[in-house]
């Protein structure tokens, strides 16, 4: 492999890790605050993707506009849904909080697949993206979509950032995630952050939707494989760490194009390219199973 | 408990009867047959309520082990020229190895990293068979000897309600033994159960590991009656299906998942017009049933039948 080769590879592991990145902070700042696991994860994800479809194809509104639309619905529908269904967790209104908060994600995951298939087909559609054409940066060459995408991509991560670490409820966020009780003795209204970081965490995972959208295809189905690469992800930065999502979003993302030059067969490495992220798991739960930043001990 | 004979017990063994003549009633062989493939799936929702319900770990790689199973049957019948028992027996194993071996990996923490972890193995081994044209044949998948050669619809009804049963019937003596004390134990309190002495992770792995032969028991005979063994009856959408049946029926008890499989496969075979809607449907129903009435339909069945609320 020639050194062109290598740098390409290279900033085809980062473009992905972008939009990894996106997927995985949503779940962690979720995890964080309400100590849940959210298994329709990838179905936000796909939401995100088909909001796109109809702001950009339908609708015919500009793509950049339409990426942030479409991130405003999964917002909207997450702080909905936070609200019928996760919050009575913590207000003590169901019976094993525990195994009922992965039971009615999941459900919720294979009813929201359910019901775009039953609305719009399984049929993959491909929406306007945000650039055409391609970049070349000296002899590389790069997709324009997606580069164009991953750009985006990080300035959403880069604004979540943001607002988590300056602004006052970015602020109730984080005190919530650390320690729930002393930030509700200290006045946070904790409902409403919990309302809120699902929300985030939604229009997270639907950016990320309505950024691949165009560059993988909107299916009912496109968000199953996504979410299982964040889960990879979260559990080998640690459950619930914001760093340990975005550096393991880097790491997933440079392990699987790199990888993909062990298995000389084309068609066959392709298909192997999501496996490495479940050898990564294994490998992590084997070794350090509270992840790089995760803290040893009882975990959800 | 209840008594001996409760009126929801006598309401069972009357369920039973009507399964044991069913086929004899003049039905059409298609609802002879759809009624046997609702057993494949009842197999599958109890397996699953047998962790779920009574040690309160969740898997979502049920179908992609009842998938395993079944490969592993076919290869080990076609390849190896095992009689198929044999075939069916290697799957069993097979699962229940891999079930083990998971069960390690992951039961030794806590909640949702078993969730986690079984999403992620089941979408890659469905992917690996897939991939691997060679041996399997990729999505176009693999024919399946016959379980009973030249039989009718009838024998095969017989032969795989009486595996549900057999399956049930082991479970069930699982449950009441020492070891399902454990394994409620565990559910109701890990900690305190951990400081009074029980083996906490090996019962959570060995609950883990029964589950998984089971579903892969389910998968083997499964591809012996239908003759076909593809990737696609080992998707995340097909264990979601078994959530939903054992939900619906009633997770925290094998029987009434059990019948949860059997009624909301019969179900969805009748609404078969309405495609996709059904699972919008009853995604709705599973949801609602969670979030209100986790006894499920056939824990709500059998409270109102025995005349009182459930006791706690």
């Amino acid at each position: 492999m020639s050194l062109t080769d290598l740098t390409g590879q290279l900033v085809n592991g980062l473009v992905i890790s972008v939009f990894y990145a996106l997927t995985a902070l949503g779940l962690s700042l979720i995890f964080g605050v309400l100590r849940i696991v959210n298994f329709a994860h990838g179905e936000l994800y796909m939401m995100g993707g088909f909001a796109y479809y109809v702001a950009a194809s339908v609708a015919g509104i500009p793509p950049v506009a339409a990426v942030l639309a479409a991130s405003a619905a999964v917002f909207l529908l997450g702080a909905l849904l936070e609200r019928l269904l996760i919050a009575p967790i913590h207000d003590g209104k169901v019976d094993r909080p525990d195994e009922y908060a992965i039971m009615i994600t999941f459900a919720l995951s294979i009813l929201l697949q359910s019901l775009m298939l039953s609305v719009f087909g399984p049929w993959s559609k491909r929406p306007e993206p945000i650039f055409r054409g391609r970049v070349e940066l000296g002899t590389l060459i790069i997709s324009g979509d997606r580069l164009a995408a991953a750009v985006v991509g990080a300035l959403v991560i880069a604004g979540t950032i943001l607002v988590l670490q300056y602004t006052r409820a970015g602020k109730a966020v984080r005190a919530v995630s650390q320690d729930r009780e002393a930030a509700e003795v200290l006045g946070v209204d904790v409902r409403l952050v919990g309302m809120l970081a699902f929300g985030i965490g939604a229009a997270l995972a639907g950016a990320a939707g309505a950024l691949m959208g165009p560059v993988f295809n909107v299916t009912p189905t496109m968000g199953i494989i996504p979410v299982i690469k964040a889960y990879v992800i979260v559990v080998l930065g640690g459950l619930g760490s914001m760093r340990g999502a975005i550096l393991g979003a880097l790491i997933l993302g440079e392990v699987e194009v790199l990888a993909m030059v062990l298995i000389p067969d084309t068609t066959r490495a392709l298909a192997y390219k999501d496996a490495y992220g479940l050898a990564l798991l294994v490998l992590v739960l084997l070794f350090r199973p509270q992840g790089l930043f995760g803290t040893a001990g009882r975990r959800a | 408990m209840t008594a001996a004979w409760s009126p929801a017990r006598l309401a069972g063994l009357a369920l039973l009867l009507a399964f044991a003549l069913f086929p004899l009633s003049g039905v059409q062989p298609y609802w002879t047959y759809t009624v046997t493939v609702g057993f494949y799936y009842a197999i599958l929702a109890a397996s699953w309520s047998l962790l779920v319900g009574y040690v309160g770990r969740i898997s979502f790689a049920h179908a992609a082990l009842a998938g395993l199973g079944a490969y592993v049957s076919v290869l080990a019948v076609t390849l190896a020229g095992l009689p198929v028992a044999g075939g069916v027996l290697a799957g069993v194993l097979a699962t229940g190895l891999l079930g083990l071996g998971i069960g390690w990996l992951c039961l030794r923490l806590h909640g949702a990293y078993l969730g986690l972890t079984t999403i992620a193995f089941a979408e890659i081994m469905r992917i690996a068979i897939t991939a691997e044209y060679a041996v399997t044949r990729g999505s176009l998948g693999l024919r399946a000897p016959p379980l009973l050669p030249g039989a009718g619809p009838v024998a095969y009804y017989y032969a795989i309600l009486a595996a549900l049963l057999a399956s049930l019937a082991l479970m069930w003596l699982l449950l009441r033994s020492r070891i399902g004390l454990f394994f409620q134990a565990i559910r109701e309190d890990e900690d305190g159960a951990s400081s009074l002495g029980v083996r906490v992770t090996l019962w959570k792995i060995l609950a883990f590991a029964v589950s998984s032969a089971f579903a892969g028991l389910a998968g083997a005979l499964y591809v012996h009656v239908v003759q076909l063994v593809a990737p696609s009856m080992m998707t995340i959408r097909e264990s979601a299906f078994i959530l939903t049946m054992a939900v619906i029926g009633g997770f925290q008890n094998v029987f009434h998942a059990a019948l949860g499989g059997v009624f909301l496969w019969v179900v969805l075979e009748t609404l078969r017009d309405m495609g996709d809607w059904r699972l919008t449907i009853f995604g709705v129903v599973a949801i609602l049933i969670l979030r209100y009435a986790p006894d499920g339909l056939f824990g709500a069945i059998a409270e109102r039948l025995n005349g009182r609320r459930r006791g706690k």
